[in-house]
């Protein structure tokens, strides 16, 4: 202990019997230097101990009372979960969530695949919504896949999606005993505009005008009832019916840009409805049934490119497809199973593929083998 | 209620009698000290039996809260509990038996022959209650009490002195290993086992640097 | 209850059942009760606890099973017994088993000597204070026999630590319980009591104090000296905070409770939180008049017995269950304290807590008895005892006297506190000194 390393501040009076010790009240402290502060001595042995018993009797005694001001240093702070809630902070994220327009039911997800290849545990899977007709690619998504069981919260996807389709969720309450459950589908994805503008007002507010823009951009794209909500498809079509019924009311047929998507939904492939169903029950006969599909599709085309002329083979091919990928059930039965996961699937027979995904490959590879049967012909 | 108090006597006998026996027979030592406390136990009943009361719960808290807890404590401490091998008797147990025996009888047979067997028949007020023991030890028997106390304290005092380390050899504090090292290095000021100029012959398996180079050339 | 039993039997029933038949079921009946409230007890206390702990630590405690968690226990309780019993593979089977019962049943038997109200007790043993501890040290045997047959070092050390504490702290709680057998002139927990009847000043001393129930002895300074020293070494018994060194988590995982579960290992906690509440009803009934108390005095003395027949049964059943309620309110008071205490202190070093008793607390509890001497000799004795000085002050039982002897007792004792404490603390400073000045005083190689 060198004297000089150390300043003492404190300065003892002269009686030392009395132990009393004065300290200096503006003790200057230089950097680097250590300042000992001699405390009162304790009025007789034992007096701290009954000291430290009030301060953890006080404590109790204030437990009581609610603390409601951060700078009081007793009283019960603690929030009882179930029943009183602590407000989340906006930027809180839990888990992914897809958005959808309210007022149109179309979502915000192009299938840009971007938040697919950000994602860190690689959970997000995604199914780019094609033209039943023409077989190319929709700027909307026909199924969308998370694991929310591997999914790490990080936000990645939700910061890097330029359509602020994708954005992350404050419900916390996921504990379930149902495993599966947590692989969630599209269908249990989607979330309207207004409800995550109602758990991040002022980040929706700095998004909004630039995700409705480029929605606008996306819907003049998007053929049919592709890239529609499947809960909202009812309303939407309802709301459709009605300006219909104006429609016919009011004789200047004005073209509305849902009519005739809706309208040629009903004829062609219901894009987004089959495909939650057939995905989450995986069954065998959807699986058969595409299987079968493919194969009749298949020996429809080679019998086309050995009958007819190499000219006449693709669109033959092209029919075939476009047939099998027709399903029986009307769109008004499938509908409601696509809007309730758990609901059972719309009646499928073993002629009729409700998968979609495996009829349009059935078509595609039948094209496939019909352009080929083509080819070895001219040659 | 003459006959309860005989069968419990004789249960009671039985236990002591037991537990007794199986105090010297056990092989392991904890259990032979846990079968003296139940040994301890049936004399405290005996005690109870006899109306002394302040004897029984006296014999239990001496007993059985020290004198057994401290051989257990002791015996714990002790390395080999359970000896398979170790024989319980050893070779000369029959002389030791008579002498014992002799002795034994020495002190009992002359008790049993001269005593006057009084038999209370109907129970009497208590004739060994604190306030009677205080007056025996405070009064008639004062000086065999002092002397035994005195005997006690030296026994304590002898403790004392056998247990307590000298004050100046106590190590006061833990040594760090630096401390340890240096202390060992002063006891013993030569080690043997290194070689005084550490130099291998292939360079390769040693791992020492040479010295600095920088040094070397300040010193030059 | 002897006496209900045997109206029942023989004179409503009229079975003319004979004398021992009628106390046999009248004891079965009291232990039977006793029994059913001693886990009781224990359940209801470990919720007190963590509630009351945690509203010190600012929390709220235990609070949803059951209005406010009251069933907490309850389900702490189903969960412990029907957890698996894991007995390791190279304990000692038997002894690992017997070793928890050991532990506990002792603690039940200390309900028979406890009085719960006026003329409410098991056995009103004339020793029943030295009943009460002695029954508790078997427990010590138990906790041995654990850490022994558990064949597992953590086990071994707690056990070792639990004797070594417990052994060491029964002194100083028996010596400083000594003033309790001189003031009332008896072992008997019942007599104790009913000498603390009065207010401040015990009727004992002066007889023409009203008795209000409240001349306990922790008024006075020698009563007050012994409550300190006891509740400490209470403390040190029941392993409560500042001494839990034989199952210091932090150190030696459980102690002996190592490797014990389920059934077995509630009943280490049974035996514990039991002792718990014994130790403070102790403490109430000898320090705090126990049942004594406003009110309790009159509603006996309206009661039926034998020396007043005129009396009405309803008085008898209202003190009793005012004397219980008295009882109570005092032991949940300290359990109070002893959990405060928890909540404020860290636990003591070994080493510490046996210079704390042997140092401390023994020779403070040794000086409190020579004032009892005192305090007796002043309030009661005359030339008849060779104490004639004190025949000035007036006969015994004078007010005068009780003042002197007051007087006397509180300088002997608060010099005995400053004198022990400043010798303490000197100590302890001179062996910080000799640690901090690099007192490497180091002992001599061993051959070895």
């Amino acid at each position: 202990m060198s004297n000089d390393t150390l300043t003492h501040s404190v300065t003892f009076t002269e009686a030392p019997a009395a132990l009393t010790v004065v300290v200096d009240p503006t003790p200057q402290i230089a950097r680097g230097s250590a300042v000992i502060v001699e405390r009162r001595r304790p009025k007789a042995a034992g007096w701290s101990l009954l000291q430290g018993l009030g301060v953890v009797v006080d404590h109790w005694r204030k437990s009581f009372r609610k603390l409601d001001d951060p700078t009081q240093i007793a009283g019960t702070f603690t929030t009882e979960y179930p029943e009183e809630r602590l407000p989340l902070p906006e930027a809180y994220r839990n888990m992914p969530i897809l958005l959808f327009d309210d007022a149109t039911g179309h979502e915000l997800c192009t299938s840009c695949f971007q938040c697919q290849r950000i994602c860190p545990p690689q959970v997000i899977h995604m199914t780019q919504a094609k033209d039943p007709e023409t077989g190319k690619p929709v700027p909307a998504v026909s199924e969308f896949i998370i694991e929310y069981d591997a999914c790490m919260s990080c936000g990645f996807c939700a910061e890097v999606c330029p359509f602020d389709a994708i954005k992350m969720d404050h419900d916390f309450e996921l504990s379930t005993a149902n495993h599966p459950s947590l692989t969630v589908h599209k269908a249990g994805l989607l979330r309207p505009v207004s409800y995550y503008q109602s758990i991040a007002p002022t980040f929706w507010a700095e998004a909004e005008a630039s995700a409705y823009k480029k929605l606008e951009a996306n819907k003049k794209r998007r053929p049919a009832s592709i890239g529609i909500a499947p809960q909202m498809i009812e309303q939407v079509k309802a709301a459709h019916e009605l300006r219909d019924d104006q429609q016919e009311a009011d004789s200047p047929p004005a073209p509305v840009a849902i009519a005739p998507a809706l309208d040629a939904g009903r004829a062609a492939t219901p894009a987004t409805a089959s495909a939650a169903p057939a995905a989450s029950d995986g069954d065998l006969p959807t699986d058969k049934a595409a299987r079968l599909a493919a194969i009749r599709a298949r020996n429809e085309a080679k019998k086309a490119a050995e009958q007819a002329a190499p000219a006449q083979a693709q669109p033959a091919a092209e029919g075939a497809a476009t047939a099998l990928t027709t399903p029986d059930a009307p769109l008004t039965d499938a509908l409601p199973a696509a809007s309730e996961r758990t609901a059972p699937p719309a009646p499928a027979t073993p002629d009729a593929p409700l998968d979609e995904k495996a009829a349009r490959l059935a078509a595609i590879r039948a094209r496939n083998a019909a352009k080929k049967a083509a080819q070895a012909e001219e040659e | 209620m003459d006959l309860v108090v005989q069968i419990m006597f004789g249960v009671t006998g039985l236990l002591i009698l037991g537990a007794a026996f199986m105090v010297v027979s056990v092989r392991n030592i904890i259990h032979a000290a846990l079968w003296l406390i139940t040994c301890f136990f049936g004399i405290a009943m005996l005690y109870l039996l006899l109306q002394a009361e302040f004897l029984a719960i006296v014999q239990i808290l001496l007993y059985i809260g020290a004198v057994a807890v401290l051989v257990l404590f002791a015996v714990m401490l002790t390395r080999q509990i359970d000896d398979p091998d170790e024989p319980v008797l050893f070779q000369r147990w029959r002389s030791t038996l008579l002498i014992t025996a002799i002795l034994f009888a020495a002190v009992l047979v002359p008790t049993i022959y001269n005593h006057n067997w009084l038999i209370f028949a109907d129970p009497q007020p208590a004739f060994a209650g604190p306030r009677e023991l205080g007056f025996a030890f405070m009064n008639a028997y004062l000086l065999p009490f002092q002397i035994a106390a005195v005997l006690l304290l030296a026994a304590l005092v002898g403790a004392i002195i056998i247990a307590m380390e000298d004050q100046e050899q106590r190590r006061v504090r833990v040594l760090t290993l630096a401390e340890e090292v240096a202390l060992r290095g002063e006891r013993e000021p030569s080690p043997p086992t290194r070689p005084a100029n550490p130099q291998p012959a292939s360079s390769s398996s040693n791992p020492t640097p040479p010295p600095a180079p920088e040094q070397a050339g300040e010193g030059a | 209850m002897y006496d209900v039993v045997d109206f029942l039997l023989n004179t409503q029933l009229g079975l003319n059942s004979p004398d021992w038949v009628v106390m046999l079921i009248s004891h079965l009946v009291v232990v039977g009760m006793l029994f059913a409230v001693a886990p009781l007890q224990v359940l209801f206390l470990t919720y007190y606890e963590r509630r009351a702990i945690a509203r010190m630590q600012d929390r709220v405690g235990p609070n949803r099973v059951g209005y406010e968690g009251l069933l907490q226990p309850v389900a702490d309780g189903v969960k412990m017994f029907t957890k698996e019993d894991i007995v390791p593979d190279s304990a000692d089977k038997i002894v690992h088993l017997l070793a928890p019962i050991v532990a506990a049943a002792p603690v039940l038997y200390m309900f028979a000597v406890l009085p719960w109200g006026p003329n409410m007790i098991a056995v009103d043993l004339p020793t029943g204070l030295l009943f009460f501890f002695a029954i508790s040290s078997i427990s010590t045997v138990g906790l041995l026999m654990a850490g022994w047959a558990s064949n597992n070092k953590f086990a071994l050390l707690g056990a070792m630590r639990a004797v070594a504490q417990v052994v060491s702290y029964e002194i100083p709680a028996l010596l400083s319980l000594l003033f309790a057998v001189m003031f009332a002139g008896s072992m008997s927990l019942m007599a104790i009591v009913e000498a603390q009847g009065g207010l401040f000043i015990s009727t004992t001393d002066v007889p023409s104090v009203p008795d209000l129930g409240l001349g306990w002895f922790v008024f006075t300074p020698v009563g007050f000296l012994a409550f300190v020293c006891f509740f400490i070494a209470a403390l040190a018994e029941g392993e409560r905070t500042p001494f839990d060194i034989p199952e210091a988590d932090s150190e030696i995982v459980a102690g002996y409770m190592t490797e014990y579960s389920g059934m077995k290992f509630a009943m280490f906690y049974l035996a514990q939180y039991i002792l718990n509440f014994l130790l403070c009803a102790i403490t109430a009934t000898i320090f705090f008049g126990g049942w004594q108390g406003p009110g309790v005095a009159w509603l006996v003395s309206q009661s039926l017995s034998a020396d007043n027949p005129a009396g009405n049964p309803v008085y008898n059943v209202l003190a009793g269950m005012l004397g219980t309620f008295y009882l109570l309110a005092k032991t949940y008071m300290f359990f109070f304290v002893m959990v405060a205490l928890r909540g404020a202190f860290p636990r003591l070093r070994i080493d510490q807590l046996m210079n704390f008793g042997w140092k401390f607390l023994i020779p403070l509890t040794m000086i409190n008895i020579l004032s009892a001497a005192l305090w007796i000799a002043i309030t009661r004795w005359g030339t008849a005892q060779g104490f004639g000085i004190i025949e000035f002050a007036g006969e015994p039982g004078n007010l005068v006297r009780w003042v002197i002897a007051f007087a006397v007792t509180l300088v002997i004792n608060v010099a005995a506190y400053w004198f022990l404490a400043r010798l303490n603390v000197q100590d302890h400073a001179a062996r910080q000194a000799a640690l901090t000045a690099g007192g490497l005083a180091v002992s001599p190689p061993r051959s070895a």
